[in-house]
């Protein structure tokens, strides 16, 4: 039966999104207060999720149906265009021009992946191995930061433009990293 | 993420104001962009199919359900029955190591003994509500689905590896598509349709991506986590206990029963498991591991499920005796097993009920098309330049579309075929939808390959239905098969001339 909170609980963050929509449709008086009620709804949607659904469960729950229910507003609030009409002027940010080198190329995708990879796996294992803290926890939070890290080094050596930095940078963090977790060496 | 092409009409960009994030500098978002694109287009594939097959992963227990129709459906069993269940299981293979119980649950409403046969084949008996085995589990789509998202049917380490080097992949782009759009909450609820095709695509990647952001970070980064455990784990272990990942494990396996290969009775599984529910009554016991049946050492785990908590469930060990030794402390107080308790749940969307499975399989397609739509915004790209690719154009669509066309295919051939190769006709049917890039237009492969998958989905349902109607006693199959004629029938739809609509 709680599963079905998540259903109806639903409807508030719809109006939640509802407001928002209003506020971002037409400049008026009333559009800072839309944006506040729009976000207090949405608050309140996961804050009443917790005692019917639990501290964890009622949040993630709601977050899920919420993001769905937000997509059915964007959706039906769909903008048809004329395929024969010309687009409008581009003003939009165009990826950067980068010059196309082999070398530059193999060594940012070595970047992203390996080093990233290492300098990533090290953070977590010198959080499981010398952060204070009980075992598990330990090895459960460096673990979790594994892939978070990674994937931030990954987008970081893929866009800067100077891949030297990055590489010194990712090199000295899996070597500090990594040697001190295999110093220690214990749990 | 890409930004937003153009910038709306002057009326719409008056009445947003003022934005209320910081600039972002220019050449910032423009490296980003660049960052995201590489990144995007290096893994557009394995993303576009983990994401995929991860939503359909989502409803793994209905499939099961589905292709095994004929029950027996339980929706409890007694602990006498479970016991008769394992004492039948032990006694068509003795030397079996371990038995996984499924105990009846919402979500999976049958008594099953999974084990390996004399032969040391893996089988699944279903039981009755008296325990005995009534039959053999025979879900070969099921598992065929299930495994190609989580391994992609590769070696098991390999396999784990690369789906998590994608969840990696994903939360990486992630973090460069939210950094390179700078107008993420301005544009918040602008869709626009038609005209430009990369306008059309690029609010469609980033109204997804924007809202469905929570979700996206949840099943990246959880994905990512379950992927790389065993490399997380094995690098540990080298660390720490000279490369000898058992250790490692142990730290999660609570109360240790001693190896003693000497024979003895079966454990009395019944007795256990009326120990534990009598000390939890406020949880429900979902499966059992019983753990060499039939030595002294033998032993039970019972997992235990409490409503309302984000969790994979509690595990109780039990000996063979009956005494019950404690738990592995997933919902104890240590925040560790708390949050690896959580992880799975939370990835499949295996914690809400149906409305959150419905959310998931959604959101899941949602980020497909994010994917699909990300690949057409840079293809879209090289055409506005005067660079098309129309092969890759072709290409592409037909990768995408033939996704839902193979798994289609291979459920027709897992539910008509007595030998069923499930891998194979979705391997065949992902190289035929793909060959077919080689002819038509990116418009016509995709309506091509969209009428033949709401054909064959039509088809499934009704050779289902067909097949099962004398037998279907879960109504899930009758659900499933509704389900499945919708979705040819949305399909079809999408497939059929547009007429004549207001435009602005």
């Amino acid at each position: 039966m709680s599963a079905l909170w998540a259903l109806a609980l639903a409807p508030l963050p719809l109006a939640g999104a509802v407001l928002l929509k209003r506020a971002w449709d037409s400049p008026s008086p009333r559009r800072p207060w839309l944006i506040l009620g729009g976000w207090s709804l949405l608050v309140l949607a996961i804050g009443a999720s917790v005692p019917l659904m639990g501290a964890a469960r009622g949040p993630a729950a709601v977050l899920a149906v919420g993001s769905l229910a937000a997509l059915v507003l964007v959706a039906i609030g769909v903008e048809r265009r004329n395929a024969r009409k010309k687009a409008a002027r581009e003003l939009a940010p165009e990826p950067s021009d980068r010059r196309r080198v082999a070398w530059r190329g193999w060594l940012r995708g070595f970047l992203a992946g390996p080093l990233a990879g290492v300098a990533a796996l090290g953070c977590g294992l010198a959080v499981a191995i010398c952060a204070p803290g009980q075992i598990q926890s330990r090895m459960v939070i460096g673990g979790l930061i594994v892939p978070f890290l990674w994937a931030g080094g990954m987008a970081w050596t893929l866009s800067d433009d100077k891949i030297l930095r990055a590489f010194a940078v990712l090199a000295s963090v899996a070597t500090l990293t990594l040697g001190a977790a295999f110093l220690k060496g214990a749990l | 993420m890409d930004a937003s092409p153009d910038k709306l009409a002057p009326t719409k960009a008056k009445a947003t104001g003022k934005p209320i994030w910081p600039r972002i500098p220019a050449d910032f978002v423009r490296a980003m962009l660049a960052g995201h694109s590489a990144l995007g287009l290096a893994f557009a594939a394995l993303i576009y199919l983990v994401c995929f097959s991860g939503s359909v992963a989502v409803f793994t227990q209905e499939f099961a359900r589905w292709e095994q129709p004929a029950g027996p459906v339980l929706h409890a069993a007694s602990p006498q029955a479970v016991n008769a269940a394992v004492q039948a299981a032990v006694a068509k293979n003795p030397k079996a190591h371990d038995l996984l119980v499924r105990l009846p649950e919402p979500d999976h409403p049958r008594l099953t003994v999974q084990s390996e046969d004399v032969s040391g084949r893996e089988r699944t008996y279903v039981a009755d509500q008296a325990g005995r085995l009534v039959g053999e589990a025979r879900t070969p789509w099921t598992e065929f689905q299930a495994e190609l998202h989580t391994v992609l049917h590769l070696p098991s380490t390999w396999g784990r590896f690369v789906v998590g080097l994608t969840g990696v992949a994903l939360l990486s782009s992630l973090v460069s598509g939210v950094l390179s759009h700078p107008r993420v909450f301005k544009d918040a609820f602008a869709f626009r349709w038609g005209g430009s095709k990369r306008l059309q695509e690029a609010d469609l990647h980033n109204r997804i991506s924007v809202w469905g952001l929570p979700f996206h970070l949840v099943v990246s980064l959880t994905g990512a986590f379950l992927g790389l455990t065993t490399i997380i784990v094995g690098v540990l272990a080298l660390a720490t206990f000279k490369g000898d990942t058992t250790k490692a494990y142990a730290l999660f396996s609570g109360p240790v029963v001693r190896d003693d290969p000497r024979p003895a009775k079966v454990m009395d599984v019944a007795a256990a498991l009326t120990a534990v529910t009598a000390r939890h009554p406020d949880a429900r016991p979902t499966y059992l591991y019983v753990q060499h049946p039939g030595e002294r050492g033998q032993h039970v785990n019972v997992n235990l499920v409490t409503e309302n908590r984000l969790s994979r469930g509690e595990t109780i060990v039990v000996d063979g005796g009956g005494k019950i030794l404690g738990a592995v402390g997933y919902e104890g107080d240590s925040l560790g097993f708390r949050v690896l308790s959580a992880m799975t749940p939370l990835h499949f969307g295996w914690f809400g009920g149906w409305p959150v499975k419905v959310a998931y399989f959604l959101l899941g397609l949602g980020l497909t098309a994010v994917t699909a739509s990300g690949v057409a915004i840079w293809l879209a790209r090289r055409r506005d330049k005067g660079r098309p690719a129309p092969r890759w154009e072709r290409l592409w669509v037909a990768f995408a579309w033939s996704q839902p066309l193979a798994y289609a295919f291979s459920a027709l051939v897992g539910l008509l075929s007595p030998t069923p190769a499930p891998v194979a006709a979705w391997g065949l049917a992902t190289l035929a939808a793909c060959a077919s890039a080689v002819v038509g237009t990116p418009a016509g492969i995709s309506k091509a390959l969209r009428r033949i998958t709401a054909g064959l989905l039509a088809l499934i349902a009704l050779a289902h239905g067909a097949l099962q109607a004398r037998a279907m006693v879960d109504a899930i199959g009758w659900g499933v098969d509704a389900a499945l004629l919708a979705i040819a029938l949305l399909l079809t739809l999408t497939t059929l001339p547009r007429g004549s609509r207001p435009v602005r």
